[in-house]
């Protein structure tokens, strides 16, 4: 697999994104509400309780937020690929672009992986986005209050640095098999968000009172390093150029 | 250039294309004529190794379509015209041909120079920047020409490069090919358009999912009668009608409105005989035209005679 033939096919998507005015507010809408919007709000609620807290109730309950924004953004990575990945493939059905793409001396290994990355690439960045202004607002009000930097801690790191990477390319890969087998953008865009469900699972785990150690992040991570790598198998096994070209209208 | 031997492609029950053997020599430009439904986007699809067939060989130069290492060879001497054009609407024509001549790797200072060469030759290197979106069907469809012709492929397969296109527009598009066929490019023309056929191609297969017929336009004409010459005159009087009648060279004579249609071999050497011979006997010759089966003629009989009865 050469991977600069997958960089050009990135590098055009990416392209395609920028114009697309839609897909380009709905990849800023969700980190804005989920990564800034909610720890913000967080914080507030905190400061009613400060006065009825010791400084240890309140390091813990502090400590419990900053690991839960932790995963409203492996939440975010998830969800976004299906803005662009779903896009992905329906977009070049729908463009007709996709006999023409399909007949240049390009492997279907190089076109995954570039449509991937052009999903990939934009999704995590606006990810770490919200991710550092959640990290800002945190320290920013953590050290106001308690005179330390809370964030990052060890979950922390390993939620962003590790799980939201991983969590993002599964929904990417997931988004991208579902978006070469779909004709329509809305079926491609609900069947993708059902990859969500999983990380949604984790979520109300957390809402419920889960503990956020780093047992869990660990276990996590080989959850997903195992389901990432055999989605990518099962991508290139279900990519069919042919069933491509000749079921689709 | 091009070969196929018994080309099959099925899907499921249904049969798109059944034996086609065929040969497009180098430079060649080929017509492939045939109803919706003949099987004509298949083969190409099968050509340019983008679906796969079903039985029988196919090959682009050296390489087969078989061979997944020999498809990425075809692949990069091979240029596409599909029936849709297909390009990225928000990118501009630029963005898109250069896009595309990267996929082909096309050298950097080459791809620019033959973007360069191509829009200009189109007439559209002014609008480079545009939008693709802004363009007009016909302007699409030159840009979806240069696409194809971005990598300076061996082979050029165009599937109907002027169907939905007003008559201006379709007329740009067939001297562009006419200057391609002067470049001595291989081409394989897909096409509805009989008279476009006529006028563009060396060779013309007529495909009702079955290759029906292969040969050239002029022989094809030729093939419906055999040829004749009408001779129109003031009145037919039977002085020259026997006249006409007692020459060895006319096998046959009809009389219609003041014309006689006469069933001669060889026109061209005999004619100026019998217009001599009708003078001498009287006859005012007012003048003489072949009459010709058309193209058009040609492909719905043998398209009528493939037809399951």
């Amino acid at each position: 697999m050469r991977f600069w033939k997958s960089w050009i096919v990135t590098q055009k998507d990416l392209s395609v994104i920028r114009k697309n005015k839609y897909v380009f507010y709905s990849l800023i809408a969700l980190p804005a509400i989920l990564g800034i919007v909610l720890p913000a709000t967080f914080v507030f609620a905190l400061n009613a309780e400060l006065t009825t807290l010791t400084r240890s109730q309140f390091l813990a309950a502090a400590t419990q937020l900053i690991n839960i924004s932790a995963t409203y953004l492996i939440t975010i990575s998830a969800v976004l690929p299906s803005i662009i990945a779903s896009y992905s493939f329906v977009g070049e059905k729908i463009e007709k672009s996709l006999e023409p793409l399909l007949a240049t001396p390009t492997t279907d290994g190089e076109l995954l992986l570039g449509k991937s990355l052009a999903a990939f690439i934009p999704c995590l960045g606006v990810t770490y986005l919200a991710a550092a202004i959640s990290a800002a607002i945190l320290d920013v009000w953590s050290y106001i209050r308690l005179g330390t930097f809370l964030v990052p801690n060890l979950f922390w790191i390993l939620a962003v640095a590790v799980i939201t990477p991983l969590a993002c390319v599964l929904s990417v890969e997931a988004n991208v098999i579902v978006s070469s087998r779909v004709n329509d953008i809305r079926a491609a865009q609900q069947l993708g968000g059902l990859v969500v469900l999983p990380i949604i699972g984790l979520l109300i785990l957390v809402v419920v009172g889960a503990e956020l150690s780093v047992l869990l992040a660990i276990l996590v991570t080989i959850s997903l390093v195992v389901a990432d790598v055999t989605l990518f198998y099962l991508s290139k096994e279900t990519f069919q150029r042919e069933e491509i070209l000749t079921k689709w209208k | 250039m091009i070969d196929t031997e018994n080309l099959t492609r099925k899907f499921g029950d249904l049969m798109a294309v059944d034996n086609v053997s065929l040969h497009v020599n180098e430079g060649e430009v080929f017509g492939f004529l045939g109803p919706n439904g003949a099987g004509k986007t298949t083969t190409i699809r099968m050509l340019c190794c983008l679906i796969g067939k079903t039985s029988g060989q196919a090959r682009i130069g050296d390489f087969s379509v078989e061979n997944e290492q020999d498809c990425l060879a075809i692949r990069k001497i091979v240029g596409l015209l599909p029936e849709n054009v297909g390009l990225y609407e928000s990118l501009s024509a630029y963005r898109n041909l250069d896009f595309y001549g990267k996929l082909y790797e096309v050298p950097d200072q080459a791809r620019q120079e033959n973007i360069e060469r191509l829009l200009k030759l189109l007439g559209i290197w002014e609008r480079r920047e545009d939008s693709v979106a802004t363009f007009s069907k016909g302007t699409k469809q030159k840009i979806a020409i240069a696409r194809a012709l971005i990598h300076d492929p061996l082979v050029l397969f165009l599937d109907e490069p002027t169907a939905n296109l007003d008559p201006e527009a379709a007329k740009t598009v067939r001297d562009f090919i006419l200057e391609l066929k002067k470049e001595k490019r291989t081409i394989f023309l897909n096409t509805h358009n009989l008279d476009e056929a006529e006028r563009l191609c060396d060779r013309i297969g007529i495909l009702k999912t079955k290759l029906v017929v292969v040969d050239s336009p002029k022989n094809l004409e030729r093939s419906l009668y055999s040829r004749k010459t009408i001779v129109h005159l003031e009145s037919v009087s039977d002085q020259v009608l026997a006249a006409v009648k007692g020459l060895d060279t006319v096998k046959s004579v009809k009389i219609g409105d003041n014309k006689l249609i006469l069933d001669i071999d060889n026109p061209e050497r005999d004619n100026p005989e019998v217009v001599r011979a009708i003078v001498e006997a009287g006859g005012s010759v007012q003048y003489v035209t072949e009459l010709r089966s058309t193209l058009e003629d040609v492909y719905l009989k043998l398209i009528k005679e493939a037809s399951p009865q």
